[in-house]
């Protein structure tokens, strides 16, 4: 383990990004990927360690009408007890009760969980559906800026993102749900929560009658990133979800996953339980 | 060698200022610097709940966060709960119900059963069975664990 | 000196529920574990280990490593040629001379001022290596060109690295054979010609581990006299000083072992592992106590696993149900090294030969050595395996003959006073009782009738319910030359009494039995009582913990030992009262009149009266119990446990066939047990046990590819978290065994042992689909649901 020369806990966002600025930093919130990480190899300290927890204003849930802001300190706890969360934003509610522990859940934050870019990442696949938006701030110029970007074009790969050094994840930005919108995530596994997804899948749609509209899907752990599926949504969107809908949105499934075999599943058994779940899960709103 | 941190904390109520690598955990800090041995390492990965502590009110895996967080918050460990009237309560229906056998895992299931029966006083079974699912036991298949804390949550006799 | 109060009787404490004694300090964080205990001047050691699976050491260069400020010793083969070999087969040298066998092999060790300085210099220890072909498939292991894992020494295995007259290996072997078993009773060729049913199978049980909560430790600490204190979660303290004196070439007398409380133990510790010998060894040449702690990867990569074992098995029956014949042979991965899991068939044929009453049976077993981990001891022993191919058996049969699976299991269970062709005497079995209550309070003939007509329904969920049940040793296992226990008691001026037993207590709750039986015999109560039981200097020899024998053996001395100074005490009363000692008792803490309970005196106040005199007497009594069973003989014949213990299991599952995610429901249990003691420790030995043997049918899986670990961690092997739980009913069958202690049997590995099996059949239930591997992970089910399993074979050489 390299050996950290500074420590610092910054507690405006100013002084944040600016440490940023010169560089060579490794930021740190809950802590529970980057001590993992630390100690099996997979991350080396950079000489200064930053710890963003106590940044004022990057904590907390708003409503803003249009726009539903989340800070990125927001714990999954706090997501998971919040009303607005559960009124507007039940997909990813659904995937904070199957995130981990409670004790994982009180330290874990969401934008932890967007940075560390697992493609199995809980809470990523409802954002994706949700069509989230991150919103980063640096000081490259002695002036604080800011980007937002879709979080579809944030990750670059499994465990990267496209956050430039100098940029610091403030706070994930959701277009309020067009009414009537609701949403499912479903993640495989034999445990309700403390399981790394083998697979897992968020729906998301207005329904009209028997018809589907303003479609989303996105899923986890059968990509080097989570993605979201177009396929799948233009094999969905407009229709009645009847038979043929079903079938055909699952060859649509069937041609955008690309799962790969490691320790918990063999690609096979991958794509096997995408097209039963989304088959599931597509049966149940036909029934509905 | 990292460098070192110096923190301010209150520890099971008392007010507590020491030095810490940066790249130290909190679970190491209170067993080595602190001689606090009741937290107990179990896998160092987060996924065992033998180092469940108290932080600021809610229960974190001590293995997993920097000890150099600790500054300006309250932290509890079971040496602190086993003092309070909570922790009596859940030592009593532990015993009773026969729900240790080793005891290794013991500390951070009462850790956690404190928070969790704060939060849910009136937890059913199966939220407790939910409440406690960060927390590995190897010897009680769990039964009698969920008994005793559902137990505790009784309000008092 | 009489009060002439009548007692109100106590009630008899056997059976009641009694709270663990250690259990408040270890609820409240104060018990310390090996992890917890700190020896002042302590070293701390480090132990790199191979990178590669299978290689020749080239060279090792320690230089860098012994550099490092604050590093104390690094030692490798060279540094200890007094070294001698360890485990079951002393196939196995701590430190590594010419070559390394698995990933786990032990090649250097560093005892430096911190764990920091330590896991450092380990990184600065350089080896070469020069790779060698790797056997990791058992099956292999026989081909002519499979790669020798223990070769004879040839000329130039000694490298330039060793000293000369070394020990380089031990006298290796000419093929890759570690052990052979072979047990016979009747003649199966004349039990298949009378059969009508004959049905064969291939059964593979894979590998998973103990995952005690608490990691492997130990502190080895020598006196400037060289005598050793150990603190050891050893499980056989008394076997293992025997074994370190040997390793080290010191008289057993100058080696103490200290047991501190234990953070699980299952059998993962009854055997010596190279981590215990390279500590003692660091600390001989510090000259400082050291202390070692596994992180959780090294307990994963460096523990003994479960025996894994191919096992194929033939079994036939006639048409009226009577069994005829069992033939089994396994094939069992010895990894690199041989450990206790070679020595599972010992229980194994006990369960082909005698779980329902066969006549004919042949059984053989190889192990084979391979570059893959070890396997060690586990509570069970075989059993789990063997169970599993004899139980999906029992199914088949019925299903030909078209029988109900129950009836047919009683048709063949044994009753009491049996005496199995092995020379098993089953004085006491409840065989019967268990399959019935199982079967009555689970509504399993109704449940498995319906459930299978709803194989073709259309509906993805299905229920299945399956039966299985398990016999295996009550009463100890006389394997060792002893399987006895001693107990010294002591009742001092207070009528406190003090327990000094040589049983160990690994959580099982040994302490607080004892101290119930002890208690019981006294007409004390619990909390007159402290048990004293880990420290070799202090307490008496036991074997160890190990076939769930500490209850029976421990028990018996315990009781022998109160009963011997109870006699003393009622004999002094008695000159004292003027009443034969015949009529006196002890309860309630007093001497009583036995006919009708009035009090003679209270007993601490007696213990006074008979210390301070003249003459004075103090009571202190000692007993050393050796149960009345045998060894087997060369042939595996004989009565080699003084009881036998059974239990049946139905487990209830359902099965998502879209998923192949099996999901445990309800286990409907019934234990004869001989006679419930402590009720609150007896159920959460159960409870325990089932939990334990749901993990090995659904969900534990250590997955060993090429010799490596691929899951050496909590967040890929899974073990049984509290929302996976079954409903759990368990009944509880007395059937009063003679020779227990009040009537007891053991029990500690029976609740894991037929779990898998009966899942194996409830998931039949369910689907139509049996499966002849293990674990029931999902995609392993869904593979086989769907016909894309791989067929569990084997073309045995």
């Amino acid at each position: 383990m390299a050996a950290i020369e500074r420590y610092c806990a910054p507690t405006s966002l100013e002084e944040a990004v600016e440490l940023l600025r010169v560089g060579d930093v490794t930021i740190v919130a809950g802590g529970t990927d980057v001590m993992v990480q630390s100690q099996i190899g997979k991350l080396q300290f950079k000489p200064v360690l930053m710890n963003i927890r106590r940044i004022a204003g990057m904590a907390g849930i708003r409503d803003e009408g249009r726009t539903i802001r989340i800070g990125a300190l927001t714990t999954m706890t706090e997501l998971l007890d919040s009303a607005l969360v559960r009124d507007r934003l039940s997909i990813l509610r659904q995937a904070c009760d199957h995130f981990a522990s409670d004790q994982l859940r009180n330290a874990s934050t969401l934008g932890g969980n967007i940075c560390n870019a697992s493609p199995a990442g809980d809470t990523l696949v409802p954002l994706l559906v949700l069509n989230a938006r991150v919103v980063l701030v640096s000081k490259p110029n002695g002036s604080v800026e800011r980007r937002a970007l879709p979080l579809a074009q944030f990750f670059a790969g499994p465990g990267r993102t496209h956050r430039r050094p100098g940029e610091l994840l403030t706070e994930i930005e959701l277009p309020a749900p067009p009414p009537g919108f609701h949403g499912t995530f479903f993640k495989f596994g034999t445990r309700p929560a403390l399981d790394i997804a083998t697979i897992s899948i968020g729906l998301g749609a207005v329904r009209e009658g028997r018809v589907l509209r303003d479609v989303r899907v996105a899923y986890g752990s059968v990509a080097p990133t989570p993605i979201r599926g177009p396929r799948t949504e233009a094999a969905l969107e407009g229709r009645t979800v009847d038979t043929a809908t079903i079938e055909a949105a699952l060859s649509a499934a069937a041609e955008e996953v690309h799962p790969i075999s490691d320790v918990r599943a063999s690609d096979w058994y991958r794509s096997e339980l995408i097209r039963n779940t989304l088959r599931r899960m597509l049966n149940h709103v036909h029934q509905s | 060698m990292s460098i070192k941190v110096e923190i301010g904390f209150k520890l099971n109520g008392v007010a507590c200022r020491i030095s810490v690598p940066a790249d130290l955990s909190t679970l190491r800090m209170l067993r080595e610097e602190l001689g606090l041995t009741g937290t107990k390492y179990g896998c160092g990965e987060g996924e065992c709940g033998a180092c469940t502590i108290v932080v600021d009110g809610v229960t974190m895996n001590s293995c997993l966060m920097f000890a150099a967080d600790c500054d300006g918050r309250d932290v509890v460990t079971i040496e602190g709960l086993a003092a309070s009237r909570r922790g009596e309560r859940l030592r009593e229906a532990f015993v009773k119900h026969g729900a240790v056998q080793c005891g290794f895992c013991t500390p951070g299931f009462v850790v956690q059963a404190t928070r969790l029966l704060e939060k849910h006083p009136q937890a059913s079974a199966a939220e407790i069975q939910r409440g406690i699912e960060g927390n590995l036991c190897r010897c009680t298949g769990y039964r009698k664990i969920v008994e005793a804390i559902a137990d505790a949550a009784l309000p008092d006799q | 000196m009489a009060a002439t109060d009548p007692v109100v009787v106590p009630q008899s404490l056997i059976g009641q529920r009694i709270p663990k004694l250690d259990a408040p300090d270890k609820t409240s964080g104060r018990t310390r574990y090996i992890d917890d205990i700190d020896v002042p001047g302590q070293l701390h050691a480090r132990i790199l280990r191979s990178t590669e699976v299978h290689a020749k050491i080239r060279s090792i260069d320690t230089s860098a490593a012994r550099a490092l400020p604050g590093v104390h010793a690094v030692i490798t083969a060279r540094d200890v040629p007094w070294q001698r070999p360890i485990g079951v087969a002393k196939d196995h040298l701590p430190l590594k001379t010419d070559r390394v066998r698995s990933l786990r092999d032990e090649i250097a060790a560093v005892a430096a001022d911190t764990v920091e300085i330590a896991e450092a210099a380990v990184k600065l220890i350089k080896v070469d290596y020069e790779p060698l072909p790797i056997l990791s498939d058992p099956l292999d292991a026989l081909k002519p060109d499979a790669p020798l894992i223990h070769p004879e020494p040839r000329g130039e295995d000694v490298g330039p690295h060793l000293k000369p007259g070394a020990p380089v290996a031990f006298t290796g072997k000419p093929d890759n054979v570690a052990m052979t078993f072979d047990y016979a009773q009747g003649d199966v060729v004349a039990g298949e010609a009378e059969s009508d049913v004959v049905v064969e199978d291939t059964f593979r049980l894979h590998y998973v581990t103990h995952c005690c909560m608490g990691v492997s430790g130990v502190i080895a600490d020598f006196d400037p006299k060289g005598n050793l204190l150990l603190y050891s979660n050893t499980q056989v303290p008394f076997l293992h000083k025997r074994e370190f004196a040997e390793l080290l070439g010191i008289d057993p007398g100058r080696i103490r072992i200290i047991q501190p409380p234990i953070g699980g133990g299952f059998g993962s510790k009854l055997d010596i592992y190279p981590f215990e010998p390279i500590v003692i060894f660091l600390a001989q040449i510090t000259r400082r106590p050291v202390k070692l702690m596994f992180t959780r990867t090294e307990e994963f990569i460096a523990s003994p696993t479960r025996q894994p074992v191919l096992l194929k098995l033939r079994s036939g029956c006639k048409q009226d149900g009577t069994l005829t014949f069992r033939t089994a042979e396994t094939l069992h991965d010895n990894g690199a090294y041989t450990s206790w899991g070679a020595t599972t068939p010992f229980v194994m044929m006990q369960t082909i030969s005698s779980l329902y009453r066969v006549p004919h049976c042949q059984y053989h077993t190889k192990a084979v050595y391979t570059n893959n981990p070890y396997a060690g001891s586990f509570r069970g022993y075989g059993n789990l395996q063997a169970t599993f191919a004899v139980e999906a058996h029992m199914d088949k049969l019925a299903d030909a003959l078209g029988m109900d699976p129950l009836e047919f299991r009683l048709k063949n269970a044994q009753d009491p006073g049996e005496v199995t062709p092995q020379g098993m005497h089953f004085k006491t079995c409840g065989l019967k009782q268990c399959l019935s209550t199982v079967a009555a309070r689970s509504d399993y003939q109704r449940k498995r009738r319906e459930n299978a007509a709803r194989w073709q329904d259309g509906n993805p969920v299905k229920r299945g319910v399956g039966m299985a049940a398990m016999l295996h040793v009550g009463g100890g296992a006389k394997i060792y030359p002893s399987d006895g226990c001693g107990t010294i008691l002591k009742i001092d001026d207070f009528a406190h009494v003090t327990i000094i037993t040589g049983a160990s207590e690994i959580g099982q709750g040994s302490e607080t039995v004892l101290s119930q039986l002890v208690c019981e015999e006294l007409g004390l109560t619990l909390a007159a009582v402290t048990v004293v039981n880990n420290d070799t200097d202090i307490t008496p020899w036991d074997v160890g913990v190990h076939a769930s024998r500490t209850t029976f053996i421990a028990g018996n001395s315990a009781i022998g030992a109160a009963r011997q100074a109870k006699a003393k005490i009622l004999a002094s009363a008695a000159a004292k009262s003027g009443l034969a000692a015949e009529e006196l008792d002890l309860k309630g803490g007093h001497v009583v009149r036995k006919a009708d309970g009035e009090r003679v005196v209270e007993l601490g106040k007696f213990m006074r009266s008979l210390h301070f005199t003249d003459k004075a007497q103090l009571v202190m009594t000692t007993f050393y119990y050796e149960p009345p069973s045998k060894h087997q003989d060369k042939q595996f014949k004989g009565d080699v446990s003084a009881a036998y213990a059974w239990a049946s299991q139905v487990c209830e599952v359902e099965v998502d066939t879209d998923t192949g995610i099996v999901r445990l429901i309800k286990v409907t249990g019934a234990h004869d047990v001989g006679r419930v003691l402590n009720r609150l420790g007896i159920e959460g030995q159960i409870e325990g046990g089932v939990v334990m043997g749901q993990g090995y049918a659904l969900t534990e899986n250590l997955m060993v590819e090429g010799g490596i670990t691929r899951n050496p961690n909590f967040r890929d092997y899974k073990l049984v978290t509290a929302p996976e739980i079954p409903e759990m009913d368990i009944s509880f069958i007395e059937t009063m065994d003679g020779e227990g202690p009040q009537g007891a049997k053991g029990v500690g590995e029976a609740p894991a042992i037929c779990i898998a099996a009966a899942v194996a059949n409830a998931i039949y239930n369910a689907t139509g689909t049996r499966i002849y591997a293990a674990p029931f992970t999902p995609e392993n089910v869904y593979r086989a649901l769907h016909g894309a399993a791989e067929p569990v074979a084997w073309n045995a050489a």
